[in-house]
């Protein structure tokens, strides 16, 4: 491979890694505030990229699409948190076991109303194209794609360690209980951190949808690599899934062209060698047994 | 928050629960559809249609119901293409008014919900369970492979209607990975004969030097293969190959491989989505405009490609044995019946359903509508031919895959609509197999 095609395919999985990150942030927050993977992110993703195909199709704007579609799937989160997975709250894995069942129920819903063939979703004006970098031309596209990511990151970051809400979301991954007892309502901020969570699968889905096209499987798909990007870096904390994804993109991206046998065993295999070094993943939490 | 009936504090989830929790979760989604109910037999209309049909040629004394068992994909990835044939199985059977000679049909649908194993179950449900008199259907390679022994065995006969590995209508080795059977016939094609063809045709006019780029699995690696022998045959050769995986999600990188290469000729095989994100990942990063050419095998051009690529995929050349704009007769007929039906132009699956439906009714018109006696049904069979909407149809006698003409096409954009224009044709290309 030419430098030229190195530092391409660099870049390449440096967007991909960019997707991953904007995925697997959602996954893990929701995992640090509530202790339950939720197993219907993909679904969320999913939901996301059709919600954004409607808008495209109805009004033609992308830049709306990449607005109303987080918001609709956050709005989908307020309504999930209350009504279903505060029942089983403190019973995780029947938590885990109902998002399953939301997930396939989504996906279904998503096959009866658009249909079940393969959807595209045009890139936005004005990133339909390549630039010159270093002599050879890269897609405007991909470089949104790593440019919002950061922006996304920043400003996750921002809310996180800055915000009152982030305040009180750090408490809550930290000790629920405390945090109810000195009388802030946990119900309210779980709901917000779920919905906040799916608001970012249905992000990542707009993103995603010109890029990688939208259809059946694609949930499956993005749930896998969430996890993976999650495990990697550790459940629970943005760092985890910055530095996950950042891992993972590129590893995904050079492993499919340079040994297209062994690309999904690399993954796995990256993934088993820092789950020995650092069983909690490269940035996580260490969990104080109670 | 903690109530007073669950004594227990709030335990936390530890990494060793949620790896176990979550592998658990991934077994669980990987064999969930092969667990998930089959579609009840949908024969409320085939029925209907029969009876209507039975009721007004009663005189003529019917003969007793044909069961048809049709073993197509209603779930998962290929559920659209399983959708595509079950319309053109109903759609011949409503035409031909309920009957396949003097047999009023019933259809009994499952799902092999693509894969294998499930495949084989539900054939042998066929054989066993629902004594169906005959099988049609499968449209992955990978299925058509696992039931090829179980109904050899019970000599049961199977028309297939897409699955397309060249080994399924071939002497191999120790018949590994599968081989002929007497009682398999095949209506759609085998992945030599779509793809040698071209590798003659591109050799033929100049283009010797291509580089490869395709699904790696078994068809896309036959396909490659296929195309390498047709342009062997006039002195054209590879000159390199990178193979995404099937379902790839990221064409990108793949795409980025090919600008890098100095061929500019690509063989392409992809089918589907993975068509799509390539040729929008092709057009991307700009190869027309850098002097790329895209060549490939049909699918890589169908209109549920073009239908999302639209004029991003004009200027490649593919080959396949049908197009929706062929000009003959029979196409048109096709075309109009299935668009004034469902509202919806036919694609190339639908075709092959279609075809192997007129098999089957012009074999048992031969046989008075006897399916008892095997070897006269199979020699009926064999001797059918007729004109599709492909062309000239005919089952080769010594392998029984389909005998078929071979057009090579262009994509172009006239008025608003991407389609496959007709460019050259190979007359009656019959599989190298024996």
């Amino acid at each position: 491979m030419s430098f030229d095609l190195v530092v391409q395919q660099a870049l390449n999985g440096i967007s991909f890694g960019a997707l991953l990150f904007i995925l697997a942030a959602g996954l893990s927050l929701i995992f640090g505030m509530m202790d339950v993977v939720n197993l219907a992110h993909g679904a969320f993703y999913m939901l996301g990229a059709y919600v954004a195909l409607q808008v495209v199709q109805l009004t033609g704007q992308f830049w709306l699409a990449i607005v109303v579609a987080p918001l609709v799937l956050a709005a989908l989160g307020l309504v999930i948190e209350p009504l279903l997975l505060r029942r089983l709250r403190g019973r995780h894995l029947d938590q885990v076991l109902l998002t399953i069942g939301v997930g396939f129920v989504i996906v279904d819903l998503i096959g009866l109303t658009w249909g079940r063939e393969v959807r595209t979703l045009p890139f936005p004006p004005g990133f339909d194209r390549s630039i010159e970098i270093g002599g050879s031309s890269y897609p405007t596209y991909r470089l949104f794609v790593i440019a919002f990511a950061v922006v996304l990151a920043g400003l996750l970051y921002w809310l996180h360690r800055r915000s009152a809400v982030g305040a009180l979301i750090r408490a809550g991954v930290d000790d629920a209980e405390m945090l109810s007892a000195l009388g802030v309502d946990t119900d309210r901020l779980f709901a917000i951190t779920f919905a906040v969570g799916a608001g970012l699968a249905g992000l990542a889905g707009v993103v995603a949808a010109p890029a990688f096209g939208v259809q059946p499987g694609m949930d499956v798909d993005a749930l896998i690599f969430s996890l993976i990007v999650v495990v990697v870096g550790g459940l629970g904390t943005l760092n985890g899934a910055a530095a996950g994804a950042a891992l993972v993109g590129p590893a995904e991206t050079f492993g499919k062209v340079l040994v297209p046998q062994f690309a999904l065993a690399l993954i796995f295999a990256i993934m088993a060698v820092i789950l020995l070094a650092r069983p909690s993943g490269l940035f996580g939490r260490i969990r104080v047994g109670r | 928050m903690e109530t007073s009936d669950r004594p227990e504090r709030r335990p936390k989830i530890t990494r060793r629960e949620f790896l176990v929790a979550g592998s658990a979760v991934a077994l669980a989604a990987a064999c969930a559809p092969a667990a998930a109910p089959s579609p009840s037999p949908t024969t409320a209309a085939a029925t209907k249609a029969a009876a209507t049909a039975a009721a007004t040629t009663a005189v003529s004394s019917p003969g007793p119901t044909l069961k048809l068992g049709m073993l197509l994909p209603f779930t998962k990835v290929y559920a659209e293409l399983g959708a595509s044939q079950k319309r053109a199985a109903e759609l011949y059977l409503k035409q031909a008014g309920g009957k396949l000679a003097n047999r009023p049909v019933t259809f009994i649908f499952e799902d092999e919900a693509n894969d294998p194993q499930v495949g084989l179950q539900k054939t042998q449900k066929f054989i066993e369970q629902d004594q169906t008199d005959l099988m049609m259907g499968i449209i992955a390679t990978p299925i058509a492979y696992a039931i090829r022994n179980a109904v050899d065995s019970a000599k049961f006969i199977y028309i297939g209607t897409n699955a397309g590995g060249n080994a399924m209508t071939r002497d191999t080795t120790d018949c590994k990975p599968t081989c002929k059977s007497k009682y398999v016939f095949r209506t759609s094609f085998s992945a030599w004969q779509v793809s040698q063809p071209l590798g003659e045709w591109v050799s033929k006019k100049g283009d010797k030097e291509f580089f490869l780029c395709f699904s790696n699995y078994a068809f896309g690696t036959e396909s490659a293969a296929a195309f390498v022998e047709g342009l062997a045959k006039n002195g054209g050769k590879e000159t390199g190959r990178v193979a995404p995986p099937l379902n790839n999600a990221d064409f990108v990188p793949f795409v980025t491989q090919i600008k890098g290469q100095a061929t500019k000729n690509v063989y392409s095989f992809f089918s589907g989505t993975d068509a799509i994100g390539y040729i929008r990942a092709w057009n991307q990063l700009g190869l027309p405009a850098a002097g790329y050419k895209m060549y490939g095998a049909g699918f890589l051009t169908e209109q549920d490609v073009l239908k999302e690529v639209k004029d991003q995929a004009n200027g490649a050349i593919t080959s396949l044995f049908w197009s929706v704009e062929l000009d003959n007769p029979e196409n048109k007929a096709f075309r109009d019946l299935y668009q004034k039906e469902y509202n919806l132009l036919p694609d190339v699956f639908a075709v092959q359903m279609w075809d192997g439906m007129k098999a089957l009714d012009e074999a048992l018109k031969k046989t008075g509508g006897n399916t008892k006696d095997k070897d006269a049904l199979i020699a009926a069979l064999e001797g059918v031919s007729f004109k599709s909407p492909r062309g000239d149809f005919a089952f080769d006698k010594g392998t029984h895959n389909v005998v078929h003409d071979i057009y090579i096409r262009e994509v172009k954009t006239t008025g608003g609509q991407t389609v496959n224009t007709i460019v050259d044709k190979f007359g009656k290309v019959t599989d190298p197999g024996k």
